[in-house]
């Protein structure tokens, strides 16, 4: 019967989808935003990657709301596991020398290759999630080899803070500049393809770097069973 | 003039500090929300003539829309932000002292997120950036809901979240087929391009959106989460999840009918549906034992009273649809906030625990009171004008059908009046039985239930004063044309 | 077969989705929940991708020497692409922070056996 009726949902649903997707071609041509954005998008925001330019130029409120919701459900996870009993100590088999020695190896050229991804997000493929994502990655390996590695409880609160405060003061700061709205590029664009280009978006891009390595760090922490 | 964007901003900023205030002192945290929702009120009440005038477009990042993302701060929108501020900072008053246990600066991180969320799903003007704020108000609100750790809150907010997310996906779906239709993510864009397409094309990705949005707004068959998740969560946050949380999913809802897609042909089964929901919510609330479900099933029956008034779509009911609104937040507050104590003191969630608390909690007695007449509707009360204008609005509207669908919401009202009655019978005219914690409400829950039941009794005393805002409200909902040509 | 080759992206996108709805709907154990969830949001996120596509389309990424007439794909589906990927990933340490703490209070993950709540 469930399955019956879980089937019947499924096809009108595909049935559905089916007609939408007749007009609109795949491979078609661009919309009127996308045209406008990679016309525009290098004078308008100084950034040669147009989807950064589209990330926190053009829909840089929605990149703000993205790192609240990371925020929201790092702090959760956190309340979620830290508010109830203690987990009983598990039971932990000390890893390798290979693994703890090459993870010390490696941690701090994953923690290079996460910076070079989110400072040069503006340029190339990446931003600050993707290198925050990456920093994090190099933490986990370190809690794989050594578990009491971690980091400090306050480093990663003052982190926090200052990258989001950092998005949300900057704009303002737009907003306090004549003529200028929030979140907007007050700062000189230079010539777009240098590093120093872009106006607010490296800073903005170095800020949600470390708060979404220490964010996506501490779920890892408290997935695994970390205390407070 | 000042800025509606610091509505979003600045309890954004202030949610992201508290990471550092609670290292320094654990204690200031817990006033971070109070101060945040005060500045937000503030901001409200000074923003009411501006936009009075004429909607408030914000242009963020300075893109001219629909290149960037705008907020369009209309009657509506500000009403529901200042709604969401009023009530979001009377409950913040009252969990000063209701929430004791567990990590309290992330519970006042959250709750602050949840608001943040609410407020820019009222205030946003572009699609994309409505999913993310819907997104913020749905996570923050699963983690809420499973604040005590206990079975019940996990249970109920895992389901919760299974639901969510899923509705969440269709609506990502929805706007993903939108933009390849359209090509734009801009609901005034949208709106102006809406005539020029097939109907027949925009019903699938209007019915996935709706879909989406409904689970949020515990539309009829998509509320079985509602009734676990606003039990089992502490009393404060069920508050919140009630009063504003589905308010906010509902106004999503006739956000896309009205403004974006301004589909009449769907009015009619919309409001059957309401009716539908309103029958099935009343009908449960009136065979709970647990005070606290049977407030949740309560909560469902008025989203589908709402939900009829809008899809109705006469300028009365619309009005007395969001006066309603407004009194279901403030009532369904004052009740789960009052519930909160009474089960606290009784130390159980069943009605008949509860026998003879009138004596023992006069004030926490009085308030479940003054909450549960003004649901129903009596007249002193703000319950009263609300749905008054809806039957009013609906009976001049006339046609078969609308006439027999507003019989059937009478029909609920006394419904509700039976199961209210029930409790506030067991709690002045039954013997007390012994039991249960001495405790009292303290001050501040005090102060957060005598400041629900002044508004209340303010509200149905000068309806006048609201009624003309909520007309400017009204026409702003139902005017797609003018949000169109204020926006671009 | 012309179809098949025009709508291969959009046909695998939504059967990632209906797939990942099925196994949300037919299963009981959390974990597969959970999966479910992931492949439904992969499949959107693919859906979007293949939304922004033009043929023969390259990144939209100008190198330092102009790049002027190149065919760029639509910039648009990508940003909102990382967003949702944010919002999969915040979900989903949520789903599995529940997971972890229902394990603790029932141990098991079976829904059919997590059943307190009664209508």
């Amino acid at each position: 019967m469930r399955v019956l009726l879980s089937l019947a949902v499924v096809a009108v649903l595909a049935a559905g989808i089916v007609t939408v997707l007749r007009d609109v071609p795949f491979g078609g041509n661009s919309s009127r935003l996308g045209s406008h954005f990679v016309e525009n998008g290098r004078e308008d925001t100084g950034a040669a990657n147009i989807v950064t330019s589209v990330v926190l130029g053009y829909r840089g409120f929605d990149t703000l709301g993205e790192v609240t919701v990371l925020f929201v459900a790092a702090v959760g996870l956190g309340a979620l596991l830290v508010a109830g009993e203690k987990n009983a100590p598990r039971k932990l088999e000390k890893a390798s020398m290979v693994l703890t020695t090459g993870s010390r190896f490696l941690f701090p050229l994953i923690l290079l290759f996460g910076a070079y991804i989110f400072i040069h997000g503006h340029l190339t493929p990446g931003g600050g999630f993707q290198g925050g994502a990456i920093i994090a990655s190099g933490y986990l390996l370190v809690y794989l080899g050594s578990r009491d590695r971690r980091l400090g409880k306050n480093w990663a609160a003052s982190i926090e803070t200052g990258g989001g405060l950092t998005f949300v003061l900057l704009g303002l700061a737009g907003l306090t500049a004549a003529g200028h709205w929030f979140l907007s590029n007050f700062l000189p664009l230079g010539v777009p393809g240098q590093l120093l280009s872009a106006g607010i978006i490296p800073i903005i891009y170095v800020a949600i770097g470390l708060k979404v390595g220490v964010e996506l760090t501490g779920v890892i922490d408290s997935l695994m069973g970390g205390t407070e | 003039m000042v800025n509606p964007v610091l509505l979003l901003a600045v309890p954004m900023g202030l949610a992201f500090t508290v990471p550092v205030i609670e290292r320094i002192t654990g204690r200031v945290s817990r006033w971070v929300p109070v101060a945040a929702m005060l500045f937000n009120l503030v901001l409200c009440v000074r923003l009411i003539p501006a936009v009075l005038e004429g909607p408030v477009i914000v242009q963020l990042g300075g893109f001219v829309p629909p290149f960037g993302i705008n907020l369009y701060v209309g009657p509506l929108g500000l009403f529901f932000a200042g709604l969401i501020a009023l009530a979001g900072l009377v409950i913040s008053v009252y969990s000063l002292t209701y929430i004791r246990t567990g990590p309290l600066a992330r519970y006042h991180m959250l709750y602050i997120l949840l608001l943040v969320g609410a407020t820019g799903v009222a205030l946003t003007g572009d699609l994309f950036n409505l999913f993310v704020f819907f997104e913020i108000l749905c996570i923050s609100s699963y983690a809420l809901v499973a604040y005590n750790g206990d079975r019940a809150g996990l249970e109920s907010s895992v389901k919760y979240l299974i639901q969510g997310s899923v509705g969440s996906s269709m609506l990502l779906v929805g706007i993903g087929m939108l933009y390849g239709i359209f090509g734009t993510l801009n609901m005034a864009d949208i709106a102006r391009s809406v005539g020029m397409v097939d109907q027949g094309v925009l019903f699938v990705p209007l019915i996935f959106m709706l879909g989406g949005l409904g689970v949020e707004a515990a539309i009829f068959p998509m509320n079985a989460w509602l009734p676990d998740a606003h039990s089992s969560a502490p009393s404060s946050i069920s508050a919140v999840l009630s009063g504003i949380a589905i308010e906010v999913g509902l106004y999503a809802v006739a956000r896309m009918v009205f403004t974006v897609f301004g589909i009449s042909d769907l009015f009619l089964f919309l409001a059957f549906l309401g009716v539908l929901t309103l029958l099935i919510g009343e009908m449960c609330a009136f065979a709970q034992s647990n005070i606290k479900r049977m407030l949740a099933y309560s909560s469902i029956g008025q989203i589908g009273l709402i939900l009829f008034a809008l899809a109705v779509a006469s300028g009365v009911t619309v009005t007395g649809g969001l006066f309603q609104f407004v009194n279901h937040t403030f009532s369904k507050g004052l009740l789960f906030l009052s519930a909160g104590y009474l089960i606290y003191r009784s130390g159980s969630m069943e009605i008949s625990s509860l026998q003879g608390m009138g004596r023992r909690m006069p004030l926490t007695s009085l308030a479940f009171t003054v909450g549960s007449f003004s649901l129903v509707g009596l007249p002193p009360f703000a319950g009263f004008p609300g749905k008054f204008l809806i039957v009013r609005g609906a009976l001049e509207r006339g046609g078969t059908v609308i006439v027999v669908l507003t019989g059937l919401v009478l029909l609920c009202t006394i419904l509700e009046g039976a199961y209210f009655f029930r409790v506030v019978q067991a709690l002045y005219f039954r013997e007390g039985i012994s039991g249960g914690s001495g405790e009292r409400a303290p001050a501040a829950a005090a102060v957060a239930m005598i400041l629900l039941m002044m508004l209340i009794l303010a509200l149905g005393a000068y309806p006048q004063f609201a009624e003309t805002f909520l007309r400017s409200a009204a026409s702003d909902l139902m005017g797609a044309v003018e949000h169109v040509g204020s926006v671009l | 077969m012309t179809f098949l080759n025009e709508y291969a992206f959009y046909i695998g996108a939504f059967g990632l989705i209906l797939i990942g709805l099925l196994t949300i709907l037919l299963r009981h154990h959390l974990i597969k929940l959970i999966i479910g969830l992931s492949i439904m949001e992969t499949g959107i996120n693919l859906f979007l991708i293949a939304i922004g596509y033009i043929s023969r389309g390259t990144a939209p990424i100008f190198p330092v020497d102009g790049g002027a007439g190149t065919v760029m794909v639509d910039p648009v589906p990508q940003a909102l692409v990382l967003t949702a990927i944010v919002i999969g990933v915040a979900v989903l340490a949520m789903a599995l922070g529940m997971a972890i703490r229902l394990h603790g209070h029932y141990g098991t993950l079976d829904m059919r056996r997590i059943k307190e709540l009664k209508w």
